[in-house]
């Protein structure tokens, strides 16, 4: 990109003096976005922000000033253990269902790309959970799961409690994320396929390529500005799921599907501790932030456009 | 010609409005939170209210479980609350009460000259609350044992468990296999309810926080870690945790085993008396229902049940009007014929006694006798075993319940479960005070 930009600036452009009205004018054509911004966006991050370094009462009011307390309460004090784990169970959780939304909307992708009998059935199947609205899904699935009347251990032989099992729990809900995420993937992997310029399926076909020769050397590459894409939106989804666990685990068993917003849900609205929530929330604010950023260096690296 | 027309439309436009002010009835706005078959039972009693007269209107809105109508008042703040009436859960009276929000019934009951004997004594004591009755009882309920009595019938079992030890030694024989050997129905499943924990901590006669249960000043510690409450309570998990004919099936609630009762996959399950007209037309008599009381932890214990529930609290307006109009309302809903019909259409107890010689009532009695046990269970309960008030209820419901889980689940020892749950609770108690009162 500054490559092509660099003649450009070989140029010496001729000065101009701006009236005032230039200056503003693209000010004015901004103001709209800012200003909805600023209401959804700037204000609450600094009301949280504020709020995250103090006590508050009953009705959420800032009462007893704090200073960094609340932050080192969750770091390194009395609600560390649970914040800590909350975070490693979290990081796991979108490791899994970041790459596993991934690799199944691709797969399911490179299923339908080619055509034959049933495809539309089949892409209507894979695309279908972009639809599923996720707290009904999870009502259905608490049934599913159930230990003595579900479908799952009815299927299986076996006499498994999928949702308070110690062992099972973590990866049930992973998995039922995966398959929630997988439809946008589905879909946004399945358009950047459609634009993979078919010469150079014919040239490599020519020069004598394989179906996973091409795939890696040409289809992924081509894509991979969606892919890219796709992670980021993958994982940051995954950091803020919150509905399976609140409608099935709860958080349990042993706090081992705590996710971060629902303990951020849970101290703000259950607890109403709002000055630990809002710095609960700051902490994961830092690390989606700084996640995206490796991300985006990661990017210039590996993402042709 | 044309002005002319529309000038008389105008006029009686600005006439019909007139009118229509003069006669404008006023509105109260009814904060509901039940569902399914309980939800139109509340909508039947309000639409009879409103075709009852033609002074108030009720507007009855569904804002959710109790703990989103909770935290929609708490959004709503200070300002103009946007209802009249509010239905609550009874962990949520002390916050309410705290909020400031609410004109205590108490006034228009004695402006009224409204007699208060008529409703339940055990219900009368849990919600009065400084020398008043701050909410109206409304739904109440105490927990049940429910047990598949054809099970026990074909297991040959003629003694009803009064006790968690009872049932673990009944459990072998009522639990049924598969031909592959693996368990059909179970002898018992359990739902992990802190609700059950308030409720075995007060049949063993102790008291859940300090300062008089909550109740001659607010609590600033919890007392189950001190009596050995929650060491009972903690340790008779362990038992259910090693006896194989039980299961652990669910945590904040009971619906996953009353689902597994239904499908005859239990032969006993613990859960609330509004459970028990679902559970009965569930069944639809594929077997027989029984309900008995509330097991108890230890066999020498004595305590009784407290009443969980709703109640109906009037938010302060400052319009008197709408006070009044709200208090006829929940003076209608406590009738004896209207306490009779809900009780009858969802297990609920009716709070007012005088429902008991409704008709209604009597006819309902006699078609599920199982309903009697609900109502001697209260009655059994002395006053005394009102149960606590606290402002963090809902928080440290939840302690209870992960704790619970642990131990069940062998990651904590009894003794480390019950000091786990004393920190968690006592510093929740402790910094909502700190910054609240």
């Amino acid at each position: 990109m500054t490559t092509k930009m660099a003649p450009a600036r070989k140029i010496k452009p001729h000065k101009i003096k701006k009236t005032t009205y230039e200056i503003i004018e693209p000010w004015l054509f901004l103001l709209p976005a800012l200003c909805v911004f600023a209401v959804f966006l700037y204000y609450p991050l600094g009301k949280t922000i504020y709020l995250s370094t103090f006590l508050t009462d009953k009705f959420g009011n800032a009462k007893i000033y704090r200073g960094f307390q609340n932050y080192l309460d969750i770091l390194n004090g009395k609600y560390s253990r649970e914040f800590w784990n909350s975070m490693w169970v979290t990081v796991r959780f979108v490791f899994f269902v970041a790459t596993g939304g991934l690799v199944m909307g691709l797969c399911t992708s490179l299923i339908t790309v080619n055509k034959f009998p049933g495809k539309a059935f089949a892409s209507a199947i894979f695309a279908m959970p972009i639809a599923i609205a996720s707290s009904a899904a999870a009502m259905s699935f608490k049934m599913i799961l159930h230990k003595s009347i579900g479908l799952l251990n009815y299927i299986l032989g076996t006499s498994i409690n999928w949702l308070s099992d110690p062992v099972w729990t973590f990866p049930i809900i992973c998995i039922l994320s995966i398959w929630l995420a997988s439809g946008i993937n589905f879909i946004f992997i399945g358009a950047g396929l459609r634009n993979v310029p078919d010469e150079l399926y014919e040239s490599a076909s020519i020069d004598g390529a394989g179906y996973w020769r091409k795939l890696w050397n040409i289809t992924l590459p081509c894509i991979s500005p969606t892919l890219f894409f796709q992670i980021i939106i993958n994982i940051i989804n995954a950091f803020q799921s919150f509905n399976l666990v609140k409608l099935l685990t709860m958080g349990g068993p042993q706090e081992k599907t705590n996710l971060i917003v629902y303990s951020i849900y849970l101290d703000a609205f259950r607890n109403f501790r709002f000055g630990t929530a809002a710095a609960r929330s700051i902490v994961l604010f830092l690390i989606i932030m700084v996640i995206t950023l490796i991300q985006f260096r990661a990017e210039k690296r590996s993402v042709h456009y | 010609m044309k002005k002319l027309f529309a000038l008389v439309i105008a006029l009686i436009m600005v006439l019909s409005l007139g009118s229509a002010l003069a006669d404008d009835k006023t509105t109260v706005v009814f904060w509901y939170s039940l569902e399914g078959v309980n939800a139109e039972t509340i909508k039947g009693i309000v639409d009879e209210f409103n075709a009852s007269q033609d002074k108030i209107f009720v507007d009855a809105q569904y804002q959710g479980a109790y703990d989103d109508a909770i935290n929609k008042l708490k959004a709503a703040g200070m300002g103009q609350l946007p209802c009249d009436i509010v239905h609550s859960y009874e962990i949520g009276t002390r916050f309410i009460i705290d909020s400031g929000w609410i004109v205590p019934i108490q006034e228009y009951i004695d402006k009224d000259g409204w007699d208060t004997s008529v409703i339940e004594p055990n219900l009368l004591a849990y919600y009065t609350v400084d020398g008043r009755i701050n909410s109206m009882p409304f739904n109440c309920s105490t927990p049940l044992m429910y047990y598949n009595k054809t099970a026990f019938d074909e297991a040959g079992i003629t003694e009803i468990p009064t006790t968690v030890d009872g049932i673990l030694e009944i459990a072998e024989k009522l639990t049924t296999y598969n031909p592959d050997g693996s368990i059909d129905r179970y002898g018992f499943l359990f739902s992990n309810y802190g609700w059950f924990f308030e409720q075995w901590t007060g049949k063993m006669g102790r008291e859940y926080v300090n300062n008089g249960n909550g109740r001659e000043s607010y609590a600033t510690q919890v007392m189950f870690g001190e009596d050995g409450a929650a060491l009972d309570i903690f340790k008779m998990w362990e038992k259910i945790a090693a006896c194989p004919y039980t299961a652990y099936i669910e945590r904040g609630g009971t619906s996953a085993a009353r689902a597994a009762f239904v499908a005859g996959k239990t032969a006993i399950f613990l859960a609330s008396t509004a459970n028990l007209a679902g559970v009965l037309s569930n069944v639809k008599g594929a077997f027989e229902v029984g309900t008995a009381f509330f097991p108890y932890v230890n066999p020498e214990d004595k305590g009784g049940v407290s009443t969980g529930g709703g109640t109906l609290w009037m938010i302060k307006s400052g319009d008197e009007a709408k006070e009044a109009a709200s208090f006829e309302f929940i003076k209608f809903c406590v009738n004896p014929e209207n306490q009779a019909k809900w009780s009858a259409n969802t297990g609920y107890f009716p709070i007012n006694v005088k429902a008991q010689e409704t008709e209604t009532f009597k006819a309902n009695l006699e078609k599920y006798p199982q309903f009697q046990v609900a109502l001697d269970q209260l009655h059994a309960s002395g006053p005394e075993y009102v149960g606590s008030l606290l402002s963090v209820f809902p928080e440290v419901r939840q302690y209870v319940e992960d704790v619970t889980e642990k131990v069940f689940q062998g990651q904590l020892t009894a003794e480390q479960g019950v000091e786990e749950l004393v920190g968690l609770a006592n510093d929740a108690i402790e910094t909502y005070n700190l910054v609240n009162y």
